[in-house]
């Protein structure tokens, strides 16, 4: 600021212009972001301390309230059907996890280049995600029902018939979780695509000058220079996975949590245990749990990869 | 430092945050205090119509049925000061959804809405039923016969006003039966003859037979039959688990075999086995274990195709028996005026006034087809109930009709488990039996809402 245009006589405003351009910079940042903070303490963080206080009472969604203290704890640690969920939530996180980092990661690398196919390209890979996810799943529900659903109609030709993709225990979860993919690798490739375009070209030059080859420039530069995407798509593919809109949506609309609650992760188990059977304490109970696991879990994958950030040797 | 002015409107940045802050804290103040408690205030207020909550879309499958209520509306809100305001609520978020649940948890639940039985004792135990038995005449609780009436009532007062009575049955296609050399004699008698017909009724793009495969209230209740035809229950006289026994067994087993031979599905289509356009009409079964409400969906939905509806098979040396569900006009005693909310109930379907009486025969044969659950109302029906496909229902199939129980949810929940847990995930129907009826007897022990009927 140049001193030629201070007026000290003008009492606030020279307070104010005595903050450093530093502060100056702290302020106007959080003032941005105030708006935001704000709905999210409103609409999630009050929510999650209100039913972390919901878990210690029995709540029949009729205005019922009743202390039990650790009860709706101690029941759920008697429930099989809740374990049977934790179960399958994992086994849903580690199928979808990895095959999106893979998937998403693959189809960045595919369509990186800039050219009007590769264009075409991303947009066709990122269409499943601008749809509604209940529509994906009544689609894909359609398209794998037995005998008449189109899938059905071609895994002949692949020498395997019979499948009953949403029907049986064996194949249901592994539907969903391919369905899950489907919907979601277009929006991790963005993500790829932004953490690839951020990597200097001199490094690929500089490599390619000392004799690297295409996998010694993947494995040597690109994987390590995505550390921070690779953190990123990694934490918020994994919540997705445990709590996420997919989580729940494609798996209500496409199996209701069955057959025999062979797709019945644990957010489709919360809900029902809330609005089917009108549990409200119980449901609170277990969704406290899963969001302190969650929060957990993310501060030791952020304490083991220092969130992703670069280590200089 | 100047202010960097945005170009063309000349507000400076500052201004512009200063604005946006004041704007938004302004907004979030009357959001937590004002305005939320004055909207409240105004849906409260005395004249505003009572809400009625409804799954009959406007422009919905069947318009007769939307025309039936919003004429019922009409006649009321012509002849009283008290207003009553129809509001839908899709089907998907009425049904064990959390349109419902959510609204009474914020006591803004609907004053009056329907139910089905599998929800009674939910409501009924959370306190927000409405008695209306004192709006209701002795004349008119005797046209309400008992089996249909008793699923609604607690210690002799009357909660629900049942609109139908909906008996399962199984409906065939006559094309289907053609093609495979069969006609209207080979119609099955018994499960195993139901089984024998359905496999030669498979084909590479039909099933033999349907069954509901998708957990929920609805697949329990459309097993029932097969538990009571061998003289099944869940809960015996003393207030115990009965499911321990060989007729849940068998029942279990029943449903385990016709998906195991392959002729039956272990995917329904469109909106589930209620649904005869997406499944029979389509061409996607031969058979479809279906209510009475069927006749109307084809009648508005596939007038072409033909089809022929029989009563539900029996195990051998078992005795025929059928389910009736049906919704029911329920009032909400937390609600704006709970006796107002009463009295409509009252007045719209159980009434000895002739309006009302016609009202639930026009439900039954106009706007859906459903047996009357007034006796009154099947009389005024008169020669609807003796032709067709609904006079099939009348005489052969509606007389077997047991109640839809009323269960808590978790007993439901125990059912639906051992259903879904022998038909689909191939587990031993005894041993599911067995674990089954351990868990309702668990529960049983600590129940104590309205009883379990």
């Amino acid at each position: 600021m140049r001193p030629e245009q201070k007026k000290p006589d003008q009492g606030k405003k020279a307070a104010r212009r005595r903050l450093s351009a530093k502060h100056r910079e702290w302020l106007s940042g959080y003032l941005f972001v105030l708006p935001d903070a704000i709905g999210l303490l409103i609409f999630l963080g009050l929510p999650m301390v209100l039913s972390l206080v919901l878990a210690v009472f029995e709540v029949n969604g009729f205005g019922g309230y009743r202390y039990v203290g650790m009860a709706n704890f101690v029941r759920m640690a008697k429930d099989p059907l809740f374990w049977s969920a934790v179960r399958v939530t994992a086994v849903y996180a580690v199928l979808l996890v990895p095959l999106l980092y893979v998937c998403g990661l693959g189809l960045a690398l595919l369509v990186q280049k800039t050219n009007r196919f590769n264009a075409i390209m991303r947009a066709m890979f990122f269409a499943p995600h601008m749809v509604s996810l209940v529509v994906v799943a009544v689609v894909w529900q359609f398209m794998v029902v037995d005998k008449i659903g189109v899938i059905n109609k071609l895994t002949p030709l692949l020498g395997i018939a019979g499948i009953s993709f949403l029907g049986d225990p064996q194949f249901a979860l592994v539907t969903v979780v391919f369905v899950s993919l489907w919907f979601l690798m277009g929006f991790y490739m963005l993500i790829f695509l932004g953490g690839l375009q951020d990597i200097p070209k001199e490094y690929y030059e500089a490599a390619t000058i000392d004799g690297a080859g295409p996998f010694h420039c993947f494995w040597h530069v690109t994987l390590p220079l995505l550390k921070p995407t690779s953190f990123f798509v990694l934490m918020v593919s994994m919540v997705a996975a445990v709590a996420g809109a997919q989580a729940f949506d494609i798996i209500y609309v496409m199996t209701k949590g069955g057959p025999a609650n062979s797709t019945s992760v644990l957010i489709v188990y919360i809900y029902q245990q809330a609005f089917s059977f009108g549990a409200f304490g119980y449901a609170a109970a277990m969704s406290s749990v899963l969001v302190i696991v969650l929060m957990l879990v993310t501060a030791i994958f952020f304490a083991m990869t220092k969130g992703g950030r670069f280590t200089y040797d | 430092m100047t202010d960097i002015k945005t170009p063309g409107n000349g507000i400076s940045r500052r201004q512009l945050i200063r604005k946006g802050a004041l704007f938004t804290g302004a907004g979030l103040a009357a959001g937590l205090t004002g305005f939320p408690y004055i909207n409240r205030m105004a849906v409260r207020a005395q004249d505003a119509p009572l809400k009625f909550w409804q799954f009959y879309a406007p422009g919905g499958q069947v318009a007769s049925q939307v025309d039936w209520f919003t004429q019922m509306i009409s006649a009321w809100n012509d002849s009283h000061k008290q207003k009553v305001q129809l509001e839908y609520v899709p089907n998907a978020e009425y049904i064990n959804g959390p349109k419902l649940a959510t609204s009474f948890a914020s006591n803004e639940g609907p004053d009056i809405f329907l139910i089905s039985p599998g929800d009674f004792l939910r409501y009924y135990n959370g306190g927000v039923l409405q008695d209306l038995t004192a709006h209701i005449d002795a004349a008119t609780k005797a046209d309400f016969p008992e089996t249909v009436i008793a699923n609604r009532m607690v210690d002799g007062k009357i909660y629900g006003i049942p609109m139908e009575v909906e008996p399962m049955a199984m409906y065939y296609s006559v094309k289907a039966f053609e093609e495979a050399g069969l006609n209207e004699n080979d119609v099955p008698k018994t499960w195993d003859e139901l089984l024998e017909v359905a496999k030669k009724l498979t084909t590479p793009n039909r099933y033999g037979v349907l069954f509901e495969t998708t957990p929920g209230y609805y697949q329990n209740f459309t097993w029932y039959p097969f538990l009571w035809q061998g003289g099944g229950e869940f809960q015996s006289n003393d207030g115990k688990s009965a499911f321990d026994s060989p007729a849940t067994v068998q029942a279990l087993k029943f449903w385990q075999d016709a998906v195991k031979s392959g002729a039956a599905p272990r995917q329904v289509l469109g909106n589930g086995a209620n649904d005869t356009i997406a499944n029979l009409a389509a061409g996607y079964c031969a058979i479809q274990n279906v209510g009475i409400w069927g006749i109307s969906q084809l009648a508005g939905n596939a007038k072409d195709f033909k089809y022929g509806v029989f009563r539900l098979p029996t195990p051998a040396n078992g005795k025929y028996m059928t389910v009736g569900g049906g919704w029911a006009f329920v009032a909400n005693a937390k609600g704006k005026s709970p006796d107002a909310a009463a009295e409509f109930c009252a007045w719209a379907l159980a009434s000895m006034d002739k309006g009302s009486v016609q009202r639930v025969a026009d439900w039954c044969t106009k706007a859906k087809s459903d047996m009357p659950p007034r006796n009154s109302a099947l009389k005024a029906g008169g020669a609807a109930f003796t032709q067709g496909n609904i006079g099939t229902f009348a005489r052969d199939i509606y007389p077997g009709t047991r109640a839809e129980p009323r269960v808590p949810p978790e007993v439901y929940k125990i059912i639906s488990d051992a259903i879904q847990q022998t038909q689909l995930g191939g587990a031993d129907p005894r041993h599911t039996a067995t674990a089954a009826s351990r868990q309702l007897d668990a529960f049983l022990a600590s129940y104590s809402g309205a009883p379990i009927l």
